[in-house]
């Protein structure tokens, strides 16, 4: 449910072979003038976050063709998505587990087969059957990267009563209004039904009525004692780290981003329960390179070595088991994991409803926030 | 009798401090030794500028945005010049609706206007993505702007100058470029620089219209969202602050060395 | 001749225009389901917009009697907002046009550069800029708080409205300096001189010359500045707070997020609509075919 996800994913700003030639070429070797035509047939052109063009992240690819493929960086799936349904072609595509369905739906993802991928045996079993991964029974995203969403708080700065007693109700409670600060989305709803006592899985998927009932109650009061609503995590970490927000909704790299700036910050275990969301690799049928080079790639991103790039420098999760054996201990505590397995069976992995019921979601979100001044 | 020292000086002078200020915490940041930009400072360190150079991917975007946006401010301005030339000059039936037309890349969301020339690019005329298909996209939406600068400049402009020029026996083309041209200048000069701060800061047309390679906003974008970037960014303002500081003084020191004469109402 | 002049720009903005307005008007009158577009013609998203119910949605303490009241909503707060940040705009602007035209002699054009650098860097990082300044721990409350003038920071600085006006006023300052400069500095010196010799104040020479000749000017500007804000939705979000939403979101939204285009495409269009409307009668009211005729 990040709309976004952030990483530190280049902290130490690697150079690659890619990067050299596109700023060779930026230095007037002429990369305005289409370069990539003569071989667009053939390489491999992924849709990516930015930032997770590094090569660490998929270095046994490069290993074994010699260059990095294409990358068209994105900061959101929908701008993502309608960029591809536009007909841009691209082979490879990074969503989220409440993303991947769009792509389903729109008639982009193929099927993936994963006997063609080394690392899928060592994928955690509840990675490989979670909604988002499977739809309508065909693997449809290959899971790579995961974190956790809960409360994050100062504890300098928050009563002893929600330290005793985490609980999500503090985006609720006009005892914090304007210190808090939720994520941009219609969880907000969700999380406060929560509150009032019901289970995840009752309400993830409400609609109409229901729905209703719960945004007027809940939905309105997160905007209200929202100081704002989150879409970028410079924006929440800069306020945290400032003290204008005491606890808000954040992922595991926060904490490791502001305890590294001598920052006190704590990571909630709410008694609703914490969430757990994770992204992958999804293939597209727009592609025009060789799917075996796809298959190449996402195997790459599933390696136990690209998972301890991403939980050393990152702060994420990876979604294979043994990135977490060959990691740094002390920087897998440090993300607030200890132990990765019964964590992710502790925690609320998130479920997609239908695309009816999500576009409601989205539509009621909207409406709530547009009525505030 | 206009150089005194009165309430337009010292109201020129906040106006630039207005402008200037909150850029200028951009240095102050960028030198301050910590990942989150608030008060107190932390302590001074040079470590943000080494990230921002390491970073070949952010470099490189900048260099393709500069190119991207000295392409589009020429061009526009190149189209535009001719245009209200002939708006402003010639009583061309229509003209008011022709003006509207032109003006209406203003109104659509640019949204509208990306995701549509994105399907006329791919599926329509079949070209290939590339830092050219956002410059056309950027001289669409910077076409306005520019018309509205030259247009206010040569509305009213006395004809008789011109008519003169061409009794005296010039041709079109040098009544052109001795009369008109430098009589439009203060407004050419305006509309460079307008279409080159939009084509700089435009991001929604860019991210659609690019292929693989990007321009400063659109990779600004997906990394604000990464905390630990921000101060090298900061470093990036100051460095785009500074280049362009030093460039303008260069230019102005440039000017006073050669042309001492010069009509001082013009530029 | 004019025609052979106009060719080149207008050729170039209907090839790329021309499309892209179709394929806006024709999806207003078609329908979505799910991923797929119907074709058939309908009016319902229009009317989706102006369709009344009689259960009032009561916003900011108007009743709005509508079944979906918030294009309507958005459209006024939008509206308001770009017009409180178009007049800053033109009333911090036009002094500093009129400096940079009378006052500076020679380097003009050092001046009005020295204007647009601090809009060469980047929109994200200026916008970033502006939280620094008016942000828990920034620049003024730190500033205050130092001289002892406050105990705790002040919190209405950012996230309302007031720092969506400020910072839209920042950004598009340059945009409004540069036609209002470019039409006070045609001004014929002589006719100023003429008045003063006849006995006219400075302030006289002013209301009587100076401002009506810059008037197509000025006008040019704020309309540079108005139109493009009402449709921009990256600054309210940025600096805003929760009530950051405005018309242009609701048409992001519904394109990306909602696969609403038709609907989508029907707000744009009365947005753009409602604008044309708003800055014709602005133009019939302030007489600016008759300004424009006048030479000077």
């Amino acid at each position: 449910m990040q709309r976004i996800k952030f990483i530190d994913r280049m902290a130490q700003g690697k150079m690659s072979r890619r990067h050299m030639m596109q700023s060779a070429g930026a230095f007037g070797v002429g990369t305005l003038v289409l370069p990539h035509l003569a071989n667009a047939a053939e390489v491999l052109t992924c849709l990516e976050w930015g930032g997770y063009d590094a090569a660490d992240y998929f270095q046994s690819y490069v290993d074994k063709h010699g260059a990095q493929p294409n990358f068209s960086i994105f900061s959101g799936e929908e701008e993502a998505l309608a960029k591809v349904r536009a007909g841009f072609a691209a082979d490879v595509m990074h969503p989220c587990n409440y993303s991947v369905g769009r792509f389903v739906s729109a008639g982009l993802a193929v099927p993936l087969d994963t006997s063609r991928l080394s690392n899928w045996k060592d994928i955690f079993p509840i990675l490989q059957a979670a909604e988002g991964v499977v739809e309508n029974g065909d693997v449809v995203m290959a899971p790579a990267d995961w974190g956790n969403s809960s409360i994050a708080y100062r504890p300098d700065l928050v009563d002893d009563d929600f330290k005793a007693n985490p609980s999500w109700s503090i985006f609720y409670d006009d005892k914090y209004k304007g210190k808090v600060s939720m994520l941009d989305n219609e969880l907000a709803i969700i999380i406060g039904a929560m509150v009032a006592g019901k289970s995840y899985d009752d309400v993830f998927d409400m609609s109409g009525d229901a729905l209703a009932a719960a945004a007027k109650e809940w939905g309105t009061k997160a905007i209200d004692n929202s100081r704002f609503l989150w879409t970028d995590a410079s924006e929440l970490q800069q306020a945290m780290a400032s003290g204008e927000i005491v606890a808000a909704y954040a992922w595991n790299d926060l904490i490791k981003n502001l305890r590294s700036d001598g920052i006190p910050v704590e990571y909630a275990v709410p008694k609703e329960g914490m969430f757990t969301w994770f992204c992958g690799l999804t293939l597209l049928n727009s592609g025009k390179a060789d799917p075996a080079l796809a298959y190449d790639f996402i195997d790459a991103w599933l390696s136990p070595e690209t998972g301890k790039v991403l939980i050393e420098e990152s702060g994420y999760g990876h979604a294979n088991m043994k990135s977490f054996e060959i990691s740094d201990p002390a920087q897998v505590e440090a993300m607030g994991i200890t132990d990765p397995q019964g964590m992710m069976a502790d925690t609320i992995v998130f479920r997609n409803p239908s695309d009816e019921v999500q576009t409601e979601h989205n539509r009621v979100w909207g409406d709530l926030k547009a009525l505030k001044l | 009798m206009w150089k005194r020292l009165d309430g337009l000086w010292i109201y020129a002078v906040a106006f630039i401090a207005f402008i200037y200020g909150p850029v200028l915490l951009m240095p102050l940041f960028s030198l301050n030794d910590s990942t989150f930009a608030t008060f107190p400072l932390a302590g001074f360190t040079l470590r943000h500028y080494g990230e921002m150079f390491q970073n070949q991917s952010m470099m490189a975007a900048v260099l393709n945005s500069l190119k991207i946006a000295v392409i589009v401010s020429l061009l526009s301005t190149a189209l535009a010049v001719p245009a209200s030339l002939a708006l402003t000059r010639y009583k061309l039936p229509g003209g008011g609706p022709i003006v509207g037309f032109m003006m209406l890349p203003l109104v659509i969301p640019s949204i509208v206007i990306a995701v549509a020339l994105l399907v006329i690019i791919l599926k329509f005329l079949g070209i290939q993505l590339s830092l050219w298909t956002v410059a056309a996209g950027h001289i669409l939406i910077c076409i306005p702007f520019s018309m509205t600068v030259l247009m206010a400049r040569l509305e009213g402009f006395d004809p008789s100058l011109e008519e003169a020029s061409r009794d005296l026996g010039c041709s079109g083309w040098t009544t052109f470029w001795r009369v008109t041209f430098p009589l439009a200048m203060p407004g050419v000069i305006s509309s460079l620089l307008l279409g080159f701060i939009i084509s700089f800061d435009e991001f929604v047309i860019a991210f659609f219209l690019t292929g693989t390679e990007n321009t400063l906003p659109v990779y600004l974008y997906s990394q604000l969202r990464f905390p630990n970037k921000l101060p090298g960014t900061l470093a990036l303002g100051t460095l785009i602050l500074c280049g362009s500081a030093i460039l303008v003084i260069i230019a102005e020191v440039i000017r006073k060395r050669g042309v001492q004469s010069g009509n001082p109402g013009d530029i | 001749m004019g025609f052979g002049l106009l060719a080149p720009a207008l050729t170039i903005m209907v090839l790329m225009l021309l499309l892209p307005v179709m394929a806006l008007v024709m999806l207003s009158f078609w329908s979505q389901s799910g991923f797929d577009i119907d074709r058939s013609f309908t009016l319902e998203n229009y009317w989706k917009l102006i369709e009344p119910s009689d259960e009032p949605t009561v916003w900011f303490g108007i009743p709005f009697y509508l079944k979906y009241p918030i294009p309507v909503i958005l459209m006024i707060k939008s509206l308001v907002m770009s017009l409180v940040a178009t007049i800053a705009v033109i009333g911090l602007a036009y002094p500093m046009a009129y400096f940079v035209a009378f006052r500076v002699r020679g380097n003009k054009a050092f001046w009005i550069i020295l204007l647009t650098i601090p809009f060469w860097t980047s929109y994200l990082l200026r916008v970033f800029s502006w939280k620094i300044v008016l942000g828990f721990n920034g620049a003024i409350n730190s500033g205050l708080m130092y001289l002892g003038l406050i105990d705790a920071p002040l919190e209405f600085l950012l996230y309302n409205p007031t720092a969506v006006i400020i910072t839209l006023a920042h950004s598009w300052v340059a945009f409004a300096v540069l036609p209002i400069y470019v039409s006070l500095e045609k001004i014929d010196r002589s006719l100023l001189e003429a008045a003063a010799d006849l006995g006219d104040s400075r302030w006289q020479r002013f209301w009587r010359i100076t401002l009506p000749l810059s008037a197509p000017g000025t006008i040019a500007a704020s309309l540079l500045v108005f139109i493009p804000t009402v449709g921009d939705y990256v600054t309210p979000t940025l600096v805003g707070g929760p009530g950051g939403t405005m018309i242009g979101s609701l048409v992001q939204l519904l394109f990306l997020r909602q696969d609403n285009a038709p609907l989508g495409s029907a707000v744009s269009i009365a947005m753009m609509l409602v604008i044309a409307v708003l800055v014709a009668l602005l133009l019939w009211a302030i007489g600016y075919r008759k300004m424009r005729a006048r030479r000077s």
